[in-house]
């Protein structure tokens, strides 16, 4: 389940770029204020076989430099923490969290070190992509690396009229397969509770 | 002879495993012409276009395990099936035919090991299609519990039962011995069907393993899909 842990860790990176110090004309000093975001969020799965997406909801927690805790509602609760180098991911079963074992969970420190560098203002210097703009308010990413291309064959960031905010994140997997999330209700860098990121 | 002090707790040891490992013989069944009895062969499939959603726990042997979606989608003559994981990567995805033959569309590792498309096959038909067999008998269990059994021409037995107002489904190899079980919890009827909310799935053997299932959607379908 390693792609599965892979491919959670994008989905959380790309979050980083919907907050409002995000956009293509910020300068580097703009972006390296954010020390905290809390935003809820929408998912919706599709796929050629589904009569209609399947739609999960939760929220999504970042502290300045790597604590996370991303957190699914429904339809199927699922914590997964990271804080102080350790990462656990827990997921309800029989009306009680429990942790998931043997996920390869160690590759998710590669995605934090992705979100370190957007938060520098390094979004170009992508190790995991390569950038692109379609048109003013279309951000492309395709996978630089081969194993991830067999996973993802590419991300649209839509940028909200408003500059800097980001209205949707698209993560295609190939024709009619795609997986569609929409952040709202964001707050940023108001003070968070460690216990947020090591207690499920 | 020397006394064996280790002897008896060895004996011991291996008749308690024994027992442990003890199979599980298909069950005698007293046919009858009870209506109640009957409807068990009729409402615990689906007929026409269905597509179910679950969360699924899988449990190997070994305590490994994960929690992802499973979406099965009934068709008539195919079953798409496909696995995603609570963030939305999907795992694997193909179309089963009517024939026993499948297209694998998409099959993330450790989920394009040659065995699991053919495996989970078994257990989809399993869940969702009535067994093959020619044969089909009606009437309950020596407990009285209400009982189909058919059997196909190569000797496999299957009982679908009516315990605890809920669906269960027993498969028994042609030596008669349990193979799979699924047990439904919590069911309830939409239209004609019984459908469970929950499922545990069990197969025997070394290589067994469990599915516990919690039915996130039931959706008959009308027309073609997305």
């Amino acid at each position: 389940m390693k792609a599965a842990s892979f491919f959670f860790l994008i989905i959380g990176a790309l979050f980083f770029l919907s907050t409002p110090a995000f956009s293509l004309e910020d300068s580097q000093e703009q972006l390296t204020k954010i020390q905290s975001i809390r935003a809820d969020f929408t998912q919706e799965k599709h796929l050629k076989i589904l009569a209609r997406p399947i739609v999960s909801t939760g929220t999504f927690t970042f502290q300045a430099p790597q604590s996370l805790r991303w957190e699914y509602r429904t339809p199927i609760p699922s914590i997964l923490l990271m804080h102080g180098g350790k990462v656990k991911k827990f997921t309800r079963q029989d009306k009680k969290l429990v942790e998931d074992r043997g996920m390869g969970l160690d590759a998710m420190q590669v995605v934090l070190t992705e979100i370190s560098n957007w938060l520098d203002g390094r979004f170009t210097d992508n190790e995991m992509f390569r950038v692109s703009f379609p048109d003013q308010h279309t951000v492309l990413l395709t996978p630089k690396d081969q194993a991830l291309a067999g996973l993802i064959s590419s991300i649209t960031l839509e940028l909200a009229l408003q500059k800097g905010l980001l209205e949707s994140v698209t993560i295609f997997e190939g024709p009619g397969s795609y997986t569609a999330m929409k952040f709202t209700n964001r707050t940023l860098n108001q003070e968070i509770p460690t216990t947020l990121f090591t207690t499920p | 002879m020397k006394p064996c002090l280790f002897c008896l707790p060895v004996i011991l040891f291996f008749l308690m495993a024994c027992a442990a490992e003890k199979p599980i013989r298909l069950p005698d069944l007293v046919t009858t012409q009870n209506q109640k009895e009957k409807q068990v062969c009729g409402q615990s499939f689906p007929v026409g276009k269905w597509q179910f959603v679950h969360s699924i726990v899988f449990t190997m042997q070994n305590g490994g395990g994960s929690t992802v979606i499973g979406v099965t989608t009934l068709t008539g003559p195919e079953i798409m099936s496909a696995l995603i994981t609570v963030e939305g990567l999907t795992l694997f995805e193909a179309i089963y035919h009517q024939d026993n033959n499948f297209e694998i569309q998409r099959a993330v590792p450790p989920f394009d090991n040659p065995g699991f498309a053919q495996g989970l096959m078994s257990d989809v038909r399993a869940i969702f299609q009535p067994p093959a067999g020619s044969k089909v008998q009606v009437g309950h269990l020596t407990d009285e519990t209400p009982a189909c059994r058919y059997t196909a021409a190569d000797g496999k037995v299957t009982d679908i039962l009516d315990a605890d107002d809920c669906l269960q489904i027993k498969s028994y190899t042609p030596d008669l011995i349990l193979a799979r079980s699924i047990i439904g919890r919590s069911c309830r009827k939409q239209g004609s069907l019984l459908l469970p909310e929950h499922l545990v799935l069990n197969t025997f053997g070394p290589n067994g393993y469990t599915l516990k299932m919690t039915l996130i959607s039931a959706d008959e379908l009308q027309g073609s899909l997305q």
